[in-house]
């Protein structure tokens, strides 16, 4: 069953093409990657599928849903989330408000119930923090629980990312560069958490310039090099692509 | 009201206009650059023209060498402030840079009203009547201002689009990582930018006092109209900050008979409230650089 | 002498106020609003005005609080669609305009002669007893303000505004949309302006358009820059030192011979340019502080 399709979409900036009739579908349960050069467009087309940015041309469905002119907030609602290539975190929140903070909770957030708690939003605001406290467990990140975010690793503030939407109990996860800038064993850890993730039924798309790490994660891989789509399928098929190899010679692999 | 009532304020509104295309066209350069609203233009341009006026007072100079004098001590001024406050706040939040200019703005303005007084002064220009065709009034020195705003604009504009220096400072306005890169040395080329930035203000503070009055608070008071002036125009664009100040002059202007001079002000935030609402890039703006 | 230190402490608290409800806007949620005094003087006016018509004092507080929250909608509506930095220029545009209308509209405001002869509080009390009087009360409404900026900052709506303040695209990205509470924000601080207008109002009894400008609004940023950003602390402390400040100033004259009252203006606000400009450089933390209760 599809869940996510993306129906030839640009983005230009100006006369340039940064995603230039990109298609291509992801379906449940599946984890997707995306590799490509730098200024292959995989950022940009993660930012068009999020709504950080509009997609001038084509189409993008998610669960049924057109999603295409929807705002990035109303797509997360739908289960659609995303982490970013620079962490975001909430640098003067500790990691657990970051958590708290992502965690759905319309009432507990309206202004009249700061200054008049009741029992029920306690409650309320109990069980979140119990969820938030069993993710971190999770995420391996208890340690640092009550530390302000912005004091972390950059691996440690990618995880907290990971934490905050996991607490949205998303249906589909967009990873930009999970692993750039994190230390190996790290590296490790964040692929066993999206596998036990990915069992629990999420699917994931992730963009990485890691082509060991993503290729052993990846059940089905896409190459992107100047904004269209080269190769995709296998991923050691698709790294094995002479196509892909020559784009590689002259960029980052 | 006929239409030569009409005729009088267009021309009254393309002539000041003219005018505040140069603080509009000084924030713009800024903004498209260092990307932030340099809030003490409109001091910069009290400076100008209080330097002028010294210099024509206290100095006998003729008033051309007096403005020029004028321009180049606001130039000094603005590059120096760059120099030591606004280089050290570029990587920090922009609030950072709009309070120090603000503060900036405050410092100038009440060292100029302490050491000059609030009275108003004027420069000393020949005494003209206004020509008259069949109702259109105009007055002669009005028409020199025009003219000498006119000047000053085209000669910014040749030197932002044909040399090299107004080349490297649109690429650095377009991307300062991509412009780095490339071997554009940043530091010389800012320097350069706010020393223009400084002069073209003051020029347009002379201007404007020879126009009206000099007094402390002159500047100030075009800060919001420049302001719109740019936003009017689209944010970054040298073109559009004329264009920009054209318009809401003679908006202005037009606003007169229905709400009398001195909601003028009030007008120029009008604008600047629904173009940010409705269009916020401008008639020539990119929207990248207002959301 | 009594008359003179509860005179000040009056000032400081009412600065207070408005540093309470800056620090909302700006210290949790980082808007940048430098239009503080339009609010401040809406609530002035407003209270003023209906004093001046018989309605009893309590009433006039409450109108002015809410009148200044409601001007702040459209405002903070405004906001939603700008960054910081046009949002500052508007709101500052918008303290301008609001200070010409007031000045223009003479058949409501009495335009630039201003309003005299307002009612005081505690009117019939006499001095020094009114003073001390007025003064136990904003210190009580203070107080009251403080504790609900914390338990504000505490609870699930405060950590949502922090958020906001660190990184609104990235909350969004999680399924919250931040404009609403932007606006309910700017509304509470707006509300916080307004009533310290109405005790400025009633406080000095007579008010006039030029007592209403941006200068008023920088002193409240200096004052919480000063103080550090983000912490109800802060805005006490800022509070605190923006009095000696201006209060000092007012020595200082007397020991500078050859300085007159409008030289003194001058030079009060060529330092509080300069202290602007210094803070903003060498007091980061000022500004970004970290921003708890």
């Amino acid at each position: 069953m599809t869940m996510l399709t993306v129906n030839t979409v640009t983005r230009r900036f100006g006369g340039f093409k940064a995603v230039d009739g990109v298609s291509l579908a992801l379906a449940a349960g599946e984890i997707l990657g995306i590799a490509g050069t730098n200024g292959a467009g995989k950022s940009t087309l993660f930012a068009a599928i999020a709504g950080q940015q509009p997609a001038d041309e084509g189409e993008i469905r998610f669960d049924g849903h057109d999603i295409t002119r929807l705002a990035p907030y109303r797509r997360a609602r739908l289960g659609l989330v995303r982490t970013f290539q620079v962490p975001r975190e909430f640098k003067s929140l500790t990691v657990h408000d970051n958590l708290m903070a992502a965690a759905p909770n319309p009432v507990g957030e309206r202004l009249l119930n700061a200054f008049v708690p009741t029992r029920h939003l306690r409650a309320h605001e109990a069980r979140l923090a119990e969820k938030a406290d069993g993710i971190l467990q999770f995420l391996n990140l208890a340690r640092v629980r009550d530390v302000q975010a912005g004091g972390l690793s950059g691996g440690q503030k990618k995880l907290v990312e990971l934490g905050r939407v996991l607490m949205l109990d998303p249906r589909c996860i967009l990873l930009d560069e999970p692993f750039a800038g994190v230390n190996p064993v790290l590296i490790g850890e964040i692929c066993d958490r999206v596998r036990q993730l990915n069992a629990q039924g999420i699917a994931f798309i992730v963009i990485e310039h890691h082509l060991q790490a993503l290729k052993s994660l990846s059940g089905r891989m896409v190459v992107m090099d100047r904004g269209r789509i080269l190769a995709e399928g296998d991923p050691q098929a698709v790294l094995d692509d002479p196509r892909v190899q020559e784009a590689y010679m002259g960029g980052v692999a | 009201m006929t239409w030569i009532d009409l005729a009088n304020l267009l021309v009254n509104g393309l002539m000041e206009g003219l005018v505040v295309a140069l603080p509009a066209l000084a924030m713009t350069l800024v903004m498209g650059v260092n990307r932030f609203p340099q809030a003490a233009t409109g001091d910069f341009m009290t400076l100008g023209a209080y330097a002028a006026v010294g210099c024509q007072v206290l100095l006998a100079m003729p008033l051309w060498a007096a403005a020029l004098a004028g321009a180049v001590a606001t130039a000094a001024v603005s590059a120096l402030s760059y120099q030591l406050i606004f280089r050290k706040l570029a990587g920090r939040p922009m609030v950072a840079s709009m309070l120090a200019a603000i503060g900036l703005g405050f410092l100038l303005r009440s060292l100029i009203a302490f050491f000059a007084g609030h009275d108003q002064r004027t420069f000393d220009m020949p005494l003209v009547r206004a020509w008259n065709w069949g109702g259109l009034r105009v007055l002669p020195t009005d028409l020199v201002i025009a003219g000498i705003a006119l000047a000053c604009l085209l000669a910014v504009f040749v030197l932002l689009y044909r040399t090299s220096f107004g080349r490297q400072l649109r690429a650095v306005a377009d991307s300062a990582d991509l412009a780095r890169a490339s071997g554009i040395r940043a530091r010389g080329l800012m320097l350069a930018l706010w020393l223009l930035v400084g002069a073209i203000a003051a020029i347009g503070g002379v201007l404007l006092g020879m126009k009206a009055v000099v007094m402390p608070e002159m500047g100030w008071e075009f800060l919001i109209p420049a302001f719109a002036a740019m936003v009017l125009g689209g944010i970054g664009s040298p073109v559009g900050a004329v264009l920009g100040a054209l318009l809401l002059c003679v908006a202005q202007e037009l606003s007169v008979p229905l709400f009398g001079p001195s909601y003028k002000l009030v007008l120029s935030f009008a604008v600047l409230a629904l173009v940010l609402l409705l269009r916020p890039a401008g008639i020539m703006g990119r929207i990248q650089l207002v959301r | 002498m009594v008359a003179y230190l509860s005179a000040i402490g009056i000032v400081a608290l009412i600065y207070a106020l408005l540093a309470l409800g800056l620090n909302l806007q700006f210290g949790l949620t980082r808007l940048v609003n430098f239009g503080v005094v339009a609010f401040f003087a809406l609530g002035a006016y407003t209270s003023g005005l209906l004093s001046l018509q018989g309605v009893p004092l309590a009433a006039c507080f409450v109108a002015a609080a809410l009148l200044s929250a409601l001007l702040a909608l459209p405002i903070g509506l405004l906001s939603l669609r700008l960054r910081d930095d046009y949002l500052a220029i508007v709101t500052l545009g918008f303290s301008e305009a609001v200070r010409i209308t007031i000045q223009q509209e003479e058949w409501l405001t009495k335009g630039v002669q201003g309003l005299p002869g307002l009612p005081r509080l505690f009117a019939g009390w006499g001095s020094p007893a009114a003073d001390l009087a007025i003064f136990a009360l904003l210190a009580a409404v203070v107080a009251l303000v403080v504790a609900g900026t914390v338990r504000l900052a505490r609870s699930p709506f405060g950590r949502l505004l922090r958020a906001i303040g660190d990184d609104e695209a990235a909350l969004s990205a999680l399924g919250k949309d931040p404009a609403w509470f932007k606006v309910q924000i700017f509304m509470l601080g707006a509300a916080l302006f307004g009533l310290a207008g109405a005790f400025y109002a009633h406080f000095i009894t007579f008010i006039t358009p030029d007592q209403f400008i941006p200068l008023v609004t920088f002193y409240v940023w200096m004052g919480l820059v000063m103080g550090g950003t983000g912490s109800v602390r802060g805005a006490l402390l800022g509070s605190v030192l923006l009095m000696v400040f201006l209060e000092g100033s007012r020595f200082v004259k007397d020991w500078v011979p050859g300085v007159s009252e409008v030289g003194m203006a001058s030079l009060r606000l060529a330092a509080v340019g300069l202290a602007l400009i210094l803070v903003t450089l060498y007091r980061p933390h000022g500004i970004f502080g970290g921003r708890q209760p």
